[in-house]
């Protein structure tokens, strides 16, 4: 027998004390017994009436978390036993998921929110279980049988506020799916459950104000078309300001080669308008023929937080605009779950995209083969081969005020295993990149902690909780290499990070990939640059400096 | 003038860090374990007090800081969460010495957990800055050709 196996006096006393997740004088209860607890900082604040109105979404009233009395609709259990029931048949995956997880507990220890809060419920297998446990008790037949000793409950009013709390823990990262030897991808879990939430007016306003601003207007903030286009343009003004160069982006032009979509927030947002202006720097070095749509003016889906069927009415917009303005494929930027819902329910949501070409780079000539069904390149792709094939003026030592390191975004390096292409940009564009913790980054990459929509000022402290095991990698580097920019290729990391980097580790900013690549950009006809473009002044690189590269 | 810390022999340093973070864990309302990266930044923050337990410099001020930050995220009331800090005292002296200097050590306990007050409180208050600065962040475009 191995060395290494437990010994029988071990799993005897495991058996007889039944180890517990659970502290205290709950050490001996079941986790459903622990009672569900909404107080400030932990919850998210509901959709507005209004807004569930606009966008047609069940049970519009004014309600919190706090209340006794939720105002669920009359009849509301058939509803979600329905609901489910529908969903069990539509989704094999569902179903799969479902039976098949057998409680190792490989996953338990993997979630970010888990390891920040030390809660058992934010275990990816006891997150699955809030759900599963209703579905055993209603649907299973052997398991309905056995009601009692498989774990099976009654679907309550009780229940509905545990799903509310913890599917609102959940930002549907999967990083508990890399570790289940069966492949259960918990955060299709989660999205079911907040679909079933959802028809009882269980929901959340900082990710349904989103979904009917883009329904409305086409983006997050709903920008109309024109200030949009004046926030661009103010964008151009500040790159003539700070290099002497006059980009020329151009809006809605029909017969443009390129559409480029971008998530908003590198419209509005600090910092992410800095990344906004390295693509169009980048896009002027390279004269690219392309077009900015202020119909598809959103490159988020936050649809995928809600429903299946508001995500494909929101992810339609992209296709339409492309088939309107005649371009012969989309480049997307820096986004995070844009990309999950382009690489994996884009083409058979809403294609084929026949009226589109396959993706080839017109300055390099490169076939983007694997984008051939979608018809949509990812831009650290696109940047990542003009680099590569020498078509870029770099000068990486413009970058020498940062010291970086890199945060593998989860939907873009776990959902369609992008992990090399950005590490390969920032090497050439700065001198100073340090990896952090093997089991931090690439597929392993832990969460910023407020990804899937709940990155609500009111969840501030929840956050902080959620996002401590990226922060502490950050920390590694920051007191090994003195790192002091975090890179990432995420809009919703360039909008969460920030905070959680000034709460556990000040005097790291973080910075989108493109806008390094936009400091690093040596523009013909360029004044001396003296300033990165948030107009910090660039550092001058120093004789003997250590890299860390 | 220094308190008994030093008199105390390695092991026993030790053994006190070793309860002092297995109290810090059982503060947290669910199960906190040690191996956690929580558990090890606490562990981290708890050496460098202990370390510079005698002195009054930065890495003692750091250690402290960083055991607040943690705490102060955590639903907990700061009267449960900076009850750590007397306990520290009360763990050093069951170690101590019979001829422990009672009055300096409880004097360097005080000093300690008023700091952690201090930084626990501006960790507080750090969180609402932060709710302010990301709704303004934002509305950066807007804000922008507003004010300016």
């Amino acid at each position: 027998m191995s060395k290494y196996a437990p010994r029988k006096a071990q799993l005897a006393r495991e058996f007889l004390e039944k180890p517990t997740p659970l502290k205290g004088a709950r050490a001996d209860r079941e986790w459903w017994e622990m009672p569900v607890d909404f107080h400030d900082g932990n919850w998210c604040f509901p959709g507005k009436p209004e807004t569930l109105k606009e966008i047609g979404f069940p049970n519009p009233r004014k309600w919190a978390a706090t209340d006794e009395d939720w105002q669920l609709p009359d009849g509301w259990q058939k509803i979600i036993h329905d609901g489910l029931k529908e969903r069990l048949k539509k989704f094999r995956s569902l179903k799969l998921y479902l039976d098949a997880c057998v409680r190792c507990g490989a996953c338990a220890d993997k979630c970010h929110f888990f390891l920040g809060t030390g809660d058992p419920k934010n275990m990816p297998v006891i997150r699955a279980e809030l759900l599963r446990s209703v579905y055993r008790n209603d649907f299973p037949m052997v398991e309905k049988i056995l009601k009692g000793f498989s774990g099976s409950r009654k679907l309550t009013a009780e229940v509905i506020k545990e799903w509310h709390s913890y599917f609102y823990q959940c930002t549907e990262c999967r990083r508990c799916s890399v570790f289940c030897p069966l492949g259960i991808d918990t955060a299709e879990i989660t999205m079911v459950a907040r679909e079933l939430l959802n028809l009882i007016g269980v929901n959340n306003n900082w990710i349904l104000a989103p979904v009917a601003n883009c329904n409305r207007t086409g983006n997050h903030l709903g920008i109309e078309p024109h200030t949009f286009v004046q926030n661009i343009m103010s964008l151009v003004d500040d790159i003539e300001e700070l290099t002497g160069i006059t980009v020329n982006p151009t809006f809605n032009r029909k017969g443009a080669e390129i559409l480029f979509i971008t998530p908003s927030g590198d419209v509005f947002g600090d910092p992410g308008v800095y990344t906004m202006m390295g693509y169009l720097l980048l896009f002027h070095h390279i004269g690219l023929d392309y077009t900015i749509s202020t119909y598809a003016s959103e490159g988020g889906n936050f649809g995928l937080f809600t429903t299946n069927e508001m995500m494909k009415k929101l992810n339609a917009k992209m296709y339409h605009e492309a088939e309107r303005l005649k371009v012969k494929w989309i480049l997307g930027g820096e986004c995070g779950h844009m990309w999950r819902v382009v690489h994996q329910y884009m083409a058979t949501m809403n294609g084929p995209a026949d009226f589109l070409e396959e993706p080839v780079s017109p300055i390099t000539g490169t076939k983007f083969t694997n984008a051939a069904s979608t018809k949509m390149v990812h831009i650290a792709e696109f940047t990542a081969d003009l680099i590569k094939h020498g078509k870029l003026k770099l000068d990486p030592s413009r970058n020498n005020h940062l010291r970086t390191t890199f945060h593998d975004s989860c939907n873009v390096s776990r959902g369609m295993g992008m992990l090399e292409e950005p590490r390969f940009v920032l090497n050439s564009v700065c001198s100073s990149f340090n990896e952090m913790p093997e089991n931090t980054i690439r597929e392993k990459t832990f969460c910023c902690g407020s990804g899937s929509g709940i990155n609500a000022e009111e969840f501030m402290e929840m956050r902080m909780r959620g996002g401590f095991p990226r922060a502490n990698a950050v920390r590694t580097v920051k007191k090994q290499h003195q790192v002091n920019a975090l890179v990432t290729i995420c809009a919703i990391d360039r909008a969460t990070l920030p905070p959680l980097m000034r709460y556990w580790n000040p005097g790291v900013a973080v910075y989108g990939l493109h806008e390094l690549v936009g400091n690093a950009l040596v523009m013909e006809g360029e004044t001396p640059r003296t300033e990165d473009l948030r107009e910090n002044p660039m550092a001058v690189a120093e004789e003997g400096e250590d890299d860390d590269a | 003038m220094k308190s008994n810390w030093q008199q105390i022999p390695g092991e026993r340093k030790s053994a006190i860090l070793e309860q002092w973070l297995q109290s810090a864990l059982a503060l947290f309302p669910e199960k906190m374990a040690s191996g956690t990266p929580t558990g090890e930044a606490l562990l981290e923050g708890m050496s460098m007090v202990l370390d510079n337990f005698d002195g009054n410099g930065e890495s003692c001020g750091e250690g402290i800081n960083s055991i607040a930050r943690i705490f102060a995220v955590q639903p907990l009331r700061p009267s449960v969460a900076l009850s750590l800090f007397p306990l520290l005292g009360e763990l050093i002296m069951e170690k101590a010495p019979a001829s422990a200097d009672t009055r300096a050590l409880k004097a360097r306990i005080d000093a300690i957990t008023f700091e952690a007050f201090d930084r626990f409180l501006e960790n507080r208050e750090k969180i609402y800055q932060l709710k302010v600065e990301e709704t303004r962040s934002q509305l950066h475009m807007l804000l922008r050709s507003t004010v300016s």
